[in-house]
């Protein structure tokens, strides 16, 4: 009995060669990857064989859902004076400036708000909403920009085929607002048309884009670009 | 001979249990791999023209025989969503019968290749662009025989700078083409379309907006498409 006691000892496995494999593939996971932006809708983008890749810095984005919904995401450069946050805020303040100046309802943000604004990375609400919205917690934040939320009903920016630049519609004054700050880094990118870029779900009709497009195009933004996943040619 | 003895029995084997480290770095794994993309998407570049209202003689009117106009079409389900992709086209002007019924609109699809062979649209606009066409593939061949240099970043350079230079060379025929959609048409198709400029290397297109003679000469193609549901 004794004997076969000693003979039943703990199996000891060593995990060092593990770990290090472990170790190994979170550093490679680290290094190559990139987060992911929320968004408040999900699009699939149509494949193209262009091989160009987004730009990570001086990006507008304009998300366009299947049913016209309209929102908008910046990155700034990559230096602090033009960081995403530093841009968001100088947008914000510059088209609540422009909205006030034609509208009765003024909109007087504070500091917090302006702040709140700068963190987030994708916005698309009427201006009549903004303040509200800015005002409210995270988790609230999201749903009301997310159109498959009941709350998020009056989500996206509204656009309509507007020609006449002095009463811009609320889309233009948001693209002007991000045309018109100081980073002449983003000027330059929108320039030679790498500066927007439209997302827009493959199924989305064309009346939706063309909406968009007219919008650039009268805002005298007609370069640009359009996101498409990748597709091989095939020879 | 016994203090060598005790200093042995002291240096016991020394070994550390990983399990919980490995535990805790599968589950960062974990976290990375659904929180992170690795994969960036492409952007297709446009450029459009102005919005402001151009005089009609001012604008440069395509030459007819360069001409190819692309209609493109969706059906739609209840909700908006594009279901099926149609594309039509003519060459040239638009030439209508005074009834509607009959025009030099064809119909055609985008099939892409088969076998190395191009097909449905690709085909038309590969017809179309023969002269670049055929250049392009000569030089492709070079390319991938790494003819214009031994190293793989001069030899495309070296290439790219070439095929530009030829889709650009105007002593080429090289089309025109129009790309139309309707208001139902998909995004898809027009980046499909769009994608089939490059893939055919043509230089010269625009996005356009459809007119009444453009709509008149796809009716008999939608009523035909309504019957067939039926």
């Amino acid at each position: 009995m004794g004997r076969v006691k000693t003979e039943k000892k703990k199996p000891f496995i060593d995990m060092t060669a593990m770990s290090d494999v472990t170790v190994l593939l979170l550093t490679f996971f680290m290094l190559t990857s990139t987060f992911l932006n929320k968004e408040p809708v999900t699009v699939i983008t149509p494949a193209s064989v262009a091989e160009e890749k987004v730009p990570e810095q001086n990006l507008l984005t304009v998300l366009v859902n299947p049913e016209g919904k309209v929102f908008f995401a910046i990155s700034g450069d990559r230096d602090s004076t033009y960081s995403s946050e530093k841009m968001r805020e100088a947008i914000l303040t510059n088209a609540v400036e422009t909205y006030n100046k034609s509208h009765s309802q003024k909109i007087q943000l504070t500091k917090e708000n302006v702040k709140t604004f700068g963190s987030t990375y994708m916005y698309g609400l009427p201006f009549a909403k903004l303040k509200e919205w800015l005002e409210m917690p995270l988790d609230q934040r999201d749903k009301y920009l997310d159109p498959s939320k009941p709350e998020g009903a009056g989500a996206g920016i509204p656009i309509d085929m507007n020609k006449d630049l002095e009463k811009p519609n609320e889309f233009q004054i948001w693209m002007r607002a991000a045309y018109n700050t100081d980073n002449e880094n983003f000027k330059k990118a929108v320039k030679s048309g790498l500066g927007v870029a439209i997302k827009a779900d493959a199924s989305t009709p064309y009346e939706v884009i063309e909406v968009v497009m007219d919008n650039l195009q009268t805002l005298k933004m007609n370069k640009f670009s359009l996101m498409t996943a990748l597709k091989t040619e095939e020879d | 001979m016994a203090k060598r003895g005790k200093r042995y029995s002291e240096q016991k084997d020394v070994r550390v249990d990983f399990t919980p480290m490995v535990d805790m770095n599968m589950l960062l794994i974990t976290f990375f791999m659904l929180c992170t993309t690795m994969i960036k998407s492409q952007t297709l570049q446009i450029a459009l023209p102005t919005n402001e209202k151009v005089e009609q003689n001012e604008q440069n009117k395509a030459k007819e025989s360069e001409a190819i106009t692309i209609l493109l079409d969706s059906d739609v389900d209840e909700n908006g969503v594009a279901t099926k992709e149609y594309v039509y086209f003519y060459e040239g002007i638009a030439m209508i019968t005074p009834d509607g019924s009959d025009s030099n609109l064809q119909e055609s699809e985008f099939l892409g290749n088969e076998d190395g062979v191009a097909r449905g649209i690709r085909a038309v606009l590969q017809k179309k662009n023969k002269d670049v066409y055929t250049k392009i593939v000569d030089l492709k061949a070079k390319w991938k025989a790494k003819e214009f240099s031994k190293k793989d970043e001069v030899n495309d350079s070296i290439y790219k700078a070439k095929a530009k230079e030829i889709r650009n060379d105007s002593t080429l025929t090289r089309p025109v083409v129009i790309i139309k959609a309707t208001p139902r048409a998909s995004y898809k198709s027009v980046v499909t379309a769009l994608d089939e400029m490059q893939i055919n290397n043509i230089s010269r297109y625009q996005i356009d907006r459809i007119t009444h003679d453009d709509s008149t000469m796809m009716k008999p193609y939608w009523d035909k498409r309504e019957a067939a549901k039926k």
